[in-house]
């Protein structure tokens, strides 16, 4: 009787493990699909061999590797998601017909021609024309400023809802998990769902995980701070700029966006390092311009009126506008009486030489003092800057992506699919199939001799 | 290493995406001719591309203001000529005058000529620009270099047009003593005219006159050669001007500018990866056991 029910128990393993491929199989391209396959365990009684077990189903997940992927998919994250503002900003302010130097150096071009003949009313029009070219270029780059602003902001609360509703995810498929384990079901198609959701959830922040014994999964930010526990997910809100808010179990927790890796904290470091510093310096820069301006159109004149140069500009919202004065205002005699003096458009032209005091910043992006930079260098060096940090940003983004690509191949090499495998899979459990349904049949044989030698 | 079989298309798709990057920036480098498409290509050829850039604009300004100024002194040195032309035809009939033999008629003849040439005189020294300046007249450029009261109501200034880095040339030149040379012309002129003149009554007047137009005409020359030596340095500071230029440009060409060679090259190597990996793959996923079994 034992060969009959050998045989059985046989040709049941090999069909689970035929299963086990089939579906293998099947999920092949799946993303995220971890393979499986049985564990094989011999029976064995007292009497003998009593057949064979599928003793464990099999997912061949190594946690290991999972967290690799999901840390350097969160480096990836944060490299990314600054790169297409940098490339943008690239790309306006090196523009050389459109950039802030254009500008400067046309309106110094103007100054300059108008010494030619100070007096000359079309002359010193085109002063003005190129003055107020000047405004509109910087007006035109904080616009570009603002609007990249307002996209981070925006980017930064789309980012914030898929944090929660990834956690919120998270901890359903921690709860059914969890509840699947207390009854014996499998829940290899929930744990690979999870790993996705946790994968996707590290693109956007970085992110602590750690196993508990009921199979759940927690999750937590770099700095420790929850995000899913058990069955229960923490929310997070967005609260000005570079705050967020992250309630969990009716604590609330007040946390900064900085250095909190994947996307999140990739458009913070950007606005941060990159943008607010090169806010400021525009600024300055357009301020330091007009005020210099005014300075020194304050000690000529423009007869034949004789009391001091009418500003230029007008630099009272601490933005660079234009105050409306005519042509024959403009203050370039140094004498309050002779009209074709050239004194005070000399020193004007001058300025384009006179260093400007521009705050620096420390690679974090923090205020760190003020250095002296010539009027007609500032925008060049902050067009440098700018090019270094892209620069520096897109080879962290290709290690990123290197190491990512690594990640996910190892990843791969343990939980993919090779199909070619799964074909001798296939062979191999369809002639066990078949040996074992010989075996039956062998039994049988052996069965009905008995009974025809008692008959 | 155990490889899964969808790791394949994964490679694939990395190596496809990495020589199109690869192929597009070449593309775009051949199109435009430019080496640095963005700062990040190369910060610091794009740092001293625009400070070349910023030099570039200050020296086609200074070369544009050298061109203006040379035609307005050359407007002046042309006016300053025929004043010298009419200072000399008065001399000439300043020394007809002195001579002891001529007659009051004569001398009534002359000062009509004389007159001619007085209105020709106020006329040039008081010439005017396209936008109604006074060329003569110093800085003070609205004011009239000789008024009717034969004032000089100008100043000596000079207007300073930049034409370099902290280097200025001026643009004008004064007439200052036109209007005493004038005022005494107009009288030696009534005296002529005078009916019942003589030779001898007006000869040390005429002399004195003679004196006075050698000292003004002394320093119209003068004024023509401070002109012509301008144009001199003017025309040297754009030489060096377009030297500097073109050493710019040079510079520009080499940071800036793209080497065909090196680019065809490079589009060929990303065009055999892209084509290897391509066969590659083709070949990699016709194998399957599957179709063995």
């Amino acid at each position: 009787m034992s060969i009959l029910l050998n045989g059985l128990t046989g040709a049941q393993a090999a069909q689970a493990a035929l299963g086990a491929t089939s579906q293998n199989v099947a999920n092949a391209m799946t993303p995220g699909f971890t393979r499986t396959g049985v564990l094989l365990g011999s029976m064995q009684t007292p009497q003998g061999g009593a057949g064979v077990q599928v003793s464990k189903l099999l997912r061949f997940a190594d946690s290991f590797k999972n967290v690799q992927l999901w840390q350097a998919t969160s480096q990836l994250g944060q490299y990314s998601a600054g790169q297409s503002y940098l490339t943008q900003l690239e790309q306006v302010m090196s523009d050389d017909t459109a950039n802030i130097n254009n500008g400067i150096d046309q309106f110094f071009a103007a100054l300059n021609a108008a010494s030619v003949q100070p007096e000359s009313g079309p002359l010193r029009e085109a002063v003005l024309t190129a003055a107020d070219g000047l405004v509109k270029r910087f007006d035109s780059l904080q616009q570009l400023f603002t609007n990249q602003q307002t996209a981070i902001s925006t980017q930064r609360d789309g980012v914030v809802n898929q944090i929660n509703a990834l956690t919120q995810d998270i901890a359903l498929l921690n709860k059914q998990i969890a509840a699947g384990r207390a009854t014996g079901m499998n829940d290899a198609g929930l744990q690979d769902a999870r790993d996705e959701k946790i994968k996707a959830l590290s693109s956007l922040a970085s992110l602590q995980v750690v196993d508990t014994p009921d199979g759940a999964k927690s999750v937590s930010l770099k700095g420790g701070q929850p995000l899913v526990v058990g069955a229960d997910a923490a929310t997070l809100s967005t609260a000005g700029p570079g705050v967020l808010n992250l309630k969990f179990a009716n604590t609330t927790f007040t946390i900064t966006d900085i250095g909190q890796g994947g996307q999140l904290g990739g458009l913070a470091d950007l606005q941060k390092q990159v943008l607010g510093p090169m806010r400021t310096t525009i600024s300055e820069l357009a301020l330091g311009i007009g005020n210099a301006f005014n300075a020194q159109l304050a000690l000529g004149f423009a007869p034949p009126a004789g009391t001091p140069g009418a500003p230029l500009f007008d630099t009272s919202g601490g933005t660079l506008k234009m105050t409306g004065i005519t042509a024959s205002q403009l203050a370039f005699s140094s004498s309050p009486t002779v009209s074709g003096d050239s004194g005070n458009l000399t020193a004007l032209i001058a300025l384009k030489n006179r260093p400007m005091t521009i705050t620096t910043f420390d690679s974090a992006g923090n205020a760190a003092g003020s250095t002296q930079i010539i009027t007609g260098d500032v925008f060049t060096q902050l067009v440098g800057k700018l090019g270094v940090a892209s620069s520096l940003n897109q080879a962290s983004q290709k290690t990123a992506t290197t190491v990512r690509d690594q990640s996910e191949e190892d990843w791969k090499s343990s939980a993919g699919v090779n199909t070619d495998e799964e074909a001798i899979n296939l062979m191999q459990y369809q002639q066990m199939y078949q040996a074992n349904m010989k075996v039956v049949a062998v039994a049988n044989q052996l069965f009905d001799s008995t009974l025809q030698m008692l008959g | 290493m155990r490889i899964a079989s969808n790791q394949y298309h994964t490679t694939m798709n990395s190596a496809l995406q990495a020589a199109n990057e690869g192929l597009t920036h070449v593309m775009q480098q051949m199109a435009s001719g430019q080496r640095v498409l963005k700062p990040s290509d190369d910060s610091i050829a794009a740092l001293r591309l625009a400070r070349l850039s910023r030099e570039e604009a200050a020296l086609g300004q200074y070369r544009d203001n050298i061109g203006a100024l040379q035609s307005r002194l050359k407007t002046s040195e042309v006016t300053l000529d025929s004043i010298r032309e009419d200072l000399q035809a008065t001399r000439d009939l300043l020394v007809w005058a002195a001579d002891a033999g001529n007659t009051g008629d004569d001398l009534n003849a002359m000062s009509g000529s004389m007159k001619t040439l007085h209105d020709s005189l106020l006329f040039l020294a008081n010439s005017k620009n396209a936008e109604g300046r006074y060329l003569f007249s110093g800085t003070a450029s609205d004011q009239p270099t000789v008024d009717a009261g034969y004032n000089f109501l100008g100043n000596s200034q000079t207007q300073d047009v930049a034409v370099g880095d902290n280097l200025s040339v001026g643009g004008n030149v004064s007439l200052e003593g036109m209007g005493a040379f004038l005022r005494q012309l107009n009288a030696l002129q009534g005296q002529l005219a005078t009916p019942g003149v003589t030779a001898e009554g007006v000869h040390a007047d005429v002399t004195a006159m003679i004196d006075a137009l050698d000292l003004t005409l002394g320093d119209v020359a003068g004024k023509i050669g401070q002109l012509g030596g301008r144009q001199n340095i003017l025309s040297t500071m754009d030489t060096n001007h377009a030297s500097v230029s073109l050493a710019n440009q040079q510079s520009a060409i080499d940071l800036g500018q793209i080497d065909y060679g090196e680019a065809a090259t490079r589009l060929n190597s990303y065009a055999l990866a892209l084509q290897a990996t391509q066969k590659a793959y083709a070949k990699v996923s016709q194998l399957s056991l599957f179709d063995a079994i």
